[in-house]
């Protein structure tokens, strides 16, 4: 008799772990139920913009025949858990199912975070996370007209060329003094700005919403800028940021992490020797990770664990990243932060095209990590060189070939 | 023949004597010195100023065969009969010429600030310039303060606080060569000469000085029992000017060094060419080589050099090549280096593989190189980093000690190695190699990798193909 393992949340990391464990399962010992939300199955969350790009629910879709007639696999899709109970081991669904646990996986994700400022909530305002966002954003879209994305994120910037792609002209508002703050620096954000720019978004940064103002009929007719700058706007998107789905913590009561999220140890464990976190719900040692790359590391920790494998600890530090956003490509990889180390910074510059700083060790001169912006050299060419002393040809790597 | 009156006896009216006879110069040369000072390195004022150098060992070398007129003041040209008048001792001497050569300098400028100046213009007891030696003569112990944040301050300043004097340098920009570094930079300056126990205070200019003490715009007052004035200078255009020749900002000059009067050139501080004075000592030296060779009927024409600063001092090592604007033309690569630890900087414009700007701060060995290799028009090293830390030789990348199997897709830890196996197993598109190792489907990141390994390989199989049976391939 298989012991069963409910997931809570089918998104990129949840699926990720019911896949991993249905592939390492050779003895058959798990059966896997899996409660979804949202009613379409795991998709590329990381791909959304190209959902107004051409391709399909299906195109994006993550989860294939395989896995979907797995016998092993009871997906429930618009099935939300609304309750648990760790004495009884159970959940409850929205159905009014209860569903016994021998394992249970918190990966209930994040939501959107909506600035409480005035106006947030009028008809024309949106948040960008789901196909059911991207449908609502699609249909309120004008060609032509003006669109705000509130947040100059990762996240700020796929809304944003989601709205370019509909024909809209967009507007990103950031507090922060450059687009990305979280990965970038101003160097390499000057990059991107250049790029952006060009293909037509406008920036507004260092300013913050004041408020998302109306019609009388109480639709949106644009936002207020902190500096006094008021931009139209027919479709406003929030795009600042998101807070991991731990509600169920306070139904199962499990710790929080200090900034949300359930409260885990470095494999992903809580508390209950039966109940872990994964992904972006999960405070691993005090914090929560955003990008699918650390997710899918948790994912394969716990898989293997249920599996009574060995794991290494979760290794938090910031793993290498490459992005393209909007046709720029952006990397980091290593520690892209100077501060109390002391690194030396090396910064190889070709206007606004590409830029490249690595950090070395203050003593030795060993490559510590860097940020990469436009046509640069890959990361992965880079990557070997961690720890080391730069080769010889370090500029060559970091800018190969003439500027484009 | 050719009998050639030079007005100054300034380092580059001195190199311009020295270089006519280097050049076979024969007729007569005649130097007329304000100073009563033999010729001497301006450059070094600071460290005779601070007492670390005594004043014979300023002297440059005479030049043989020329005649050098000390304290001798000109009063006036006669262009239409070549003649320069002049006093000497309340004696006036008359100087026919048929070549002169302006080299009257700069003049130190005196702010229009009450205190610091004498009725009649100049600076007040206890107030200085540091253009002369007399100048240096004036200083007092004590406390000083040095108004002016360009090189000439930041070497005063250093050199002084060394002699042990409690030393404030005063400049109106936020720190030292304001206009020149930008606030890494010029915070690391700042820095060294704060270590070297020169006090700096940025973004304040004088406002009112009394004798021993020096109020400022910020409302603090400073004892100063000397003030040394180096707020810039003026080139000294007065005697052209009065002779009718054209002058700008510098007595106006063309590529021979001619002014207005072909019989009569200028050269070095008081002379512009292409809108451009106060080209610095380097630059100067550079006009004095020229200048020669033309008078001596050899070919030669005068270019616009890039401005080169330099600022020598136990607290500061800094150059400057070009200006700030170099650093933004279409089709230059740039490299920045920072190590807020060791106090470096350098900034580098590179365009062709040769240096067109550059700050270079506290890296002895790459300012030596890179001004070596920008004077003489040659291309840098292809290891710029390694030039610019100090770095000993390292291989490069192809046969470094990195890593044999680099990791491609990250978000499923997909080595090099497994993709390449995948695709000797036959799976050889990105789709299909996503398929067979996973690689790409987690952020889509190494999408780019992963497509140029892929059409590596395929370009291998292709070139062995053409290698070995040519026939087959199309």
């Amino acid at each position: 008799m298989p012991r069963t393992l409910v997931v809570i949340g089918h998104g990129m990391v949840g699926h990720r772990l019911a896949e991993r464990l249905l592939a390492l399962d050779t003895e058959a010992a798990w059966r896997v139920v899996i409660l979804a939300e949202e009613p379409d199955p795991a998709y590329d969350r990381v791909g959304l913009s190209s959902y107004l790009d051409g391709k399909s629910k299906p195109d994006l879709i993550l989860a294939g025949p395989d896995f979907l007639n797995d016998p092993r696999v009871d997906l429930r899709l618009s099935c939300p858990a609304v309750a648990a109970d760790r004495t009884t081991r159970t959940v409850g669904t929205a159905d009014g199912d209860l569903i016994p646990y021998d394992a249970l996986v918190l990966a209930t994700g994040s939501r959107p975070f909506v600035p409480p400022v005035p106006g947030h909530d009028r008809a024309g305002c949106f948040v960008y996370r789901t196909f059911d966002d991207l449908d609502a954003i699609r249909a309120a879209a004008r060609p032509g007209r003006p669109g705000v994305v509130i947040g100059g994120g990762l996240l700020g910037l796929e809304a944003a060329n989601a709205l370019r792609l509909l024909g809209m002209r967009a507007h990103v508002v950031e507090t922060a003094p450059h687009l990305m703050p979280a990965q970038l620096d101003p160097g390499a954000a000057r990059v991107l700005h250049h790029h952006v720019t060009d293909l037509g978004l406008r920036l507004h940064l260092g300013t913050a919403t004041a408020s998302v103002d109306g019609y009388p009929d109480g639709s949106v007719s644009g936002v207020t800028l902190g500096d006094g700058t008021v931009v139209e706007a027919d479709v406003v998107v929030f795009a600042a940021g998101i807070r991991p789905r731990d509600e169920l913590a306070t139904v199962l009561a499990l710790e929080r992490g200090e900034r949300g999220g359930f409260a885990v140890s470095d494999r992903c464990r809580t508390a209950d020797p039966h109940v872990w976190a994964v992904g972006e719900c999960a405070s691993v040692e005090g914090r929560c990770h955003g990008l699918v790359a650390p997710g899918y590391r948790m994912a394969e920790s716990v898989a293997r664990q249920l599996l009574g494998q060995k794991v290494e600890p979760f290794d938090g530090t910031d793993p290498t990243t490459t992005l393209k956003l909007m046709g720029v490509n952006v990397a980091t990889f290593g520690a892209t932060r100077h501060g109390e180390d002391g690194a030396v910074e090396a910064v190889f510059s070709e206007g606004t095209a590409r830029y490249a700083k690595v950090l070395l060790g203050p003593d030795t001169g060993e490559i510590l990590g860097g940020i990469l912006a436009g046509h640069t050299g890959s990361p992965m060419a880079l990557a070997p060189f961690l720890g080391t002393r730069p080769p010889a040809d370090l500029e060559r790597l970091l800018l190969p070939g003439r500027p484009a | 023949m050719n009998d050639v009156v030079i007005i100054g006896n300034g380092p580059a009216a001195h190199r311009l004597a020295e270089r006519l006879r280097h050049h076979g110069h024969e007729a007569g040369l005649t130097l007329l010195g304000e100073e009563p000072e033999p010729a001497y390195h301006r450059t070094l004022l600071p460290h005779y100023a601070a007492g670390s150098l005594a004043r014979p060992s300023l002297h440059l070398p005479p030049v043989p065969g020329a005649r050098v007129h000390l304290g001798t003041v000109v009063t006036a040209i006669d262009r239409e009969r070549q003649r320069v008048y002049a006093y000497r001792h309340g004696i006036e001497t008359v100087h026919r010429y048929d070549t002169l050569v302006l080299a009257t300098g700069a003049r130190p400028d005196v702010p229009d600030v009450p205190g610091l100046r004498e009725p009649g213009g100049g600076p007040a007891p206890g107030v200085t310039t540091l253009r002369t030696t007399a100048d240096c003569d004036r200083m007092n112990g004590g406390s000083v303060v040095v108004l002016g944040g360009e090189p000439l301050g930041v070497e005063a300043a250093s050199a002084l606080a060394a002699r042990g004097n409690g030393v404030t340098l005063v400049c109106p920009g936020a720190h030292p060569l304001h206009d020149r570094v930008d606030d890494v930079c010029g915070g690391m300056l700042t820095a060294r000469l704060e270590a070297a126990g020169v006090t700096v205070l940025g973004a304040a200019t004088a406002v009112r000085r009394t004798p021993g003490h020096l109020e400022l715009s910020d409302g603090t007052t400073l004892s100063a029992d000397t003030v040394v004035l180096c707020a810039g200078v003026t080139p000294d255009t007065r005697l052209a000017r009065a002779a009718g020749l054209d002058v700008g900002a510098g007595i106006v000059v063309d590529d021979r060094l001619r002014t207005s009067d072909p019989s009569i050139h200028a050269l070095g501080d008081c002379a512009q060419f292409d809108g451009q004075t106060l080209i610095g000592i380097s630059g100067a030296h550079e006009q004095a080589d020229t200048l020669a060779r033309i008078l001596t009927g050899r070919p030669a024409v005068h270019r616009r050099v890039p401005r080169i600063l330099r600022v020598r001092s136990r607290a500061a090592d800094l150059s400057c090549i070009g200006s700030p604007a170099d650093f933004d033309r279409p089709g230059t690569r740039q490299i920045t280096l920072t190590d807020r630890t060791r106090l470096r900087y350098a900034r580098v414009a590179v365009r062709d593989e040769h240096v067109t700007a550059a700050v270079l701060f506290g890296v002895p060995q790459a300012i030596a190189t890179i001004g070596m290799l920008h004077r003489s028009d040659r291309r840098l090293p292809g290891d710029l980093l390694g030039l610019l830390l100090d770095l000993p030789p390292r291989p490069a990348s192809d046969s470094a000690g990195a890593s044999a199997d680099p990791v491609v897709c990250l978000c499923n830890h997909v080595t090099r190695q497994r993709l390449h196996r995948a695709w000797q197993d036959g799976a050889r598109t990105v789709p299909a190699l996503a398929s067979g190792t996973r690689a790409t489907t987690g952020c889509g990141g190494c999408g780019q990798a992963v497509e140029e390994l892929c059409g590596q390989w395929a370009r291998g199989t292709r070139d062995l193909v053409e290698e070995t049976c040519p026939a087959l391939s199309s």
